[in-house]
C-alpha cells in the first residue's frame, strides 16, 4: 500500500541538512508541527501540497478523510544527538560565518478541517522569528469561525515556543495543526530553513 | 558524543508522521545506541496499520464506516467489527469514572465514541512499539500523547501544555510517564457537548489528563473541560491519573501528584 514507509533511503540522504537546520535549539522537530517540519526539510515536501491541492476548495470533512487515508506517509531518521534535555551542549550546531540574514516566505495555500489556509514564515539566518497565518478561508463554516480566532494564534505560537523549549512534544494542539504544517512545511522549504 | 559511534546505518532517533482520522499522527521514537530501520520499520508498519484500521471502521465522516451505519441503524452491534463493542465498552467505563461527564451516548444522532477512538486508537499504535527495543516512544494524535520511556534510558519525556489563552507560548511542561490529552475550548468537537445541558459548553479554557492509558486520559481530559472543578475531584481519587486545569480567566488547578516539569517553557535551563 501506499502507506508503506518506503522514503527511508531519500531521507537519510537528507539527513545533513536536518542536522545542519540545528544552529538554535530549534526543535522544530519535535511534536506536531515540528515533525512536519523535519519531513518537509527532508524528502517528501511534495506530499503536503499534493495532498492539499487535491483536496482544496471542497467541503472539508469528506474530502479530508478520504485524502488523509490515501496520502503519502513520510519518515524522517534523524541521525542528531538527542535533541532533548542537551540542546546547549548539542554538536550539531554549526558555527556560521555569513552573517544571518532575515527573509520570508509564503507556504501553499492548503486544505485544512475547516477551509484552507497558508502560513508565512520569517527566519533569520536558521532561526525561525515569526510565524503567521497570510491567509485563512473557513469556507464561511460559523462555527469554525470562533474556533479559528482562538487556535490560529496559538499554532503560531507554538511553532516559535518548541523552538526554545526543552521538550519532545506539545500536548493540547488543535486540528488545524495538519494543515498548518503543511503549509508551514512549505515555507520551510523555501527559506532553506 | 553519539556522531562519533560509527553506527552510521543506525540513527538514535526517527520521526514519522501518517495523515489519519483527519489529522496528523506523529511518531517518535528514541534509542541512544541507535536504531535498526529496517527492524523499527516492521513495527511501524503495524503501528499505522492500527491507525488506519481504526479510521475506517470508527469515522464519522465516512458514511460507509462501520460506525456510521451503526448510527444510521443499518447494521447492529454485533454486525459491527468487534472494535466497536471494545470502544463502547471502554466508553462505558469512562463514563462511569467521570461522573457522566464524558457521554458519548449524550451526542445528537446515536452515540458517538468519536471523542474515545482517537486516544484509544493512538494508544493501540504505541503498543505496536512497545519490543521494538527502543529507549522511549510517542505517538501524538493532534496533541493527545501516548509515550513509553523517554527521549534516553531512564529519563522521562518532557511535554510542553499549551496556554489556551495564546499571549504566551506554553503554559507548563511535563514529566511524562505515559500518556497526556488535553482539551481546551479552543478544540472543536462534538465531545466539548456538555452531556447534562446539551449545550456546546466548557468550564475551563484548557483541561489536561495524564496517567497510563490514553484513551482514558483523553476521555477525562474531555470531561474536565466541561465539568470543571467537580471533575478535577473526581480525578483526584482514580489511581494512577492525574489532572491540571486553567479557567478562563488563567487560574491553574491541578491534583497532588500532577507531574509538573521542574522548569517552564520559557525558564528552561
Amino acid at each position: 500500500m501506499r502507506r508503506t514507509p518506503i522514503v527511508l533511503a531519500g531521507t537519510v540522504v537528507g539527513l545533513a541538512g536536518v542536522l545542519g537546520f540545528h544552529t538554535s535549539p530549534a526543535k522544530l522537530t519535535l511534536g506536531t508541527v515540528p515533525s512536519s517540519t523535519v519531513t518537509g526539510r527532508s524528502t517528501t515536501t511534495s506530499a503536503a501540497p499534493t495532498t492539499s491541492t487535491s483536496a482544496a476548495g471542497t467541503n472539508p470533512p469528506t474530502t479530508n478523510a478520504t485524502t488523509a487515508a490515501n496520502s503519502n506517509p513520510t519518515t524522517t531518521v534523524a541521525k542528531a544527538t538527542p535533541t532533548t534535555v542537551r540542546q546547549t551542549t548539542t554538536t550539531a550546531a554549526p558555527t556560521t560565518t555569513a552573517p544571518p540574514t532575515t527573509r520570508t516566505a509564503t507556504g501553499p495555500l492548503v486544505n485544512y478541517y475547516f477551509g484552507t489556509l497558508s502560513v508565512s514564515v520569517t527566519a533569520t539566518g536558521k532561526k525561525i522569528t515569526k510565524v503567521t497565518i497570510s491567509s485563512l478561508s473557513d469556507g464561511g463554516n460559523f462555527r469554525s469561525q470562533s474556533i479559528d480566532q482562538q487556535s490560529i494564534p496559538m499554532l503560531e505560537q507554538q511553532a516559535l515556543a518548541v523552538q526554545s523549549a526543552q521538550i519532545q512534544g506539545v500536548s493540547g494542539a488543535s486540528y488545524t495543526s495538519a494543515g498548518f504544517a503543511q503549509s508551514l512545511q512549505g515555507a520551510l522549504k523555501q527559506l532553506g530553513v | 558524543m553519539n556522531t562519533s559511534t560509527g553506527e552510521r546505518s543506525r540513527p538514535t532517533t526517527i520521526h514519522h508522521r501518517e495523515q489519519v482520522m483527519g489529522t496528523i499522527v506523529t511518531f517518535d521514537v528514541y534509542r541512544e545506541a541507535g536504531i535498526s530501520p529496517t527492524e523499527f520499520l516492521a513495527h511501524l508498519a503495524r503501528a499505522v496499520n492500527a491507525l488506519h484500521r481504526a479510521d475506517k471502521i470508527f469515522s464519522t465522516w465516512k458514511a460507509e464506516s462501520p460506525v456510521s451505519r451503526l448510527r444510521r441503524g443499518e447494521i447492529t452491534l454485533g454486525e459491527a467489527p468487534a472494535e466497536v463493542l471494545e470502544v463502547l465498552t471502554l466508553c462505558r467505563t469512562a463514563r462511569d469514572l467521570s461522573g457522566g461527564w464524558f457521554d458519548p451516548w449524550a451526542i445528537e444522532g446515536g452515540v458517538d465514541p468519536t471523542g474515545y477512538v482517537k486516544g484509544w486508537a493512538a494508544q493501540l499504535a504505541l503498543e505496536e512499539l512497545r519490543d521494538a527495543d527502543l529507549d522511549g516512544a510517542m505517538v501524538n494524535a493532534a496533541g493527545d500523547i501516548a509515550s513509553f520511556g523517554g527521549p534516553v534510558a531512564g529519563q522521562p519525556f518532557r511535554v510542553g501544555i499549551v496556554n489556551p489563552d495564546a499571549t504566551t507560548e506554553l503554559a507548563c511542561a511535563v514529566e511524562l510517564r505515559g500518556a497526556i490529552a488535553t482539551s481546551g475550548a479552543y478544540e472543536r468537537g462534538e465531545h466539548l457537548v456538555n452531556p447534562h445541558t446539551g449545550e456546546l459548553d466548557t468550564s475551563v479554557a484548557s483541561s489536561s489528563v495524564t496517567g497510563p492509558d490514553l484513551g482514558v486520559a483523553d476521555a477525562l481530559a474531555t470531561a474536565l473541560a466541561v465539568g470543571g472543578d467537580e471533575v478535577l475531584s473526581l480525578i483526584e481519587d482514580i489511581a494512577d491519573y492525574e489532572a491540571f486545569t486553567i479557567s478562563h480567566d488563567g487560574q491553574w488547578k491541578w491534583t497532588a501528584r500532577f507531574p509538573f516539569a521542574r522548569t517552564t517553557a520559557t525558564a528552561a535551563s
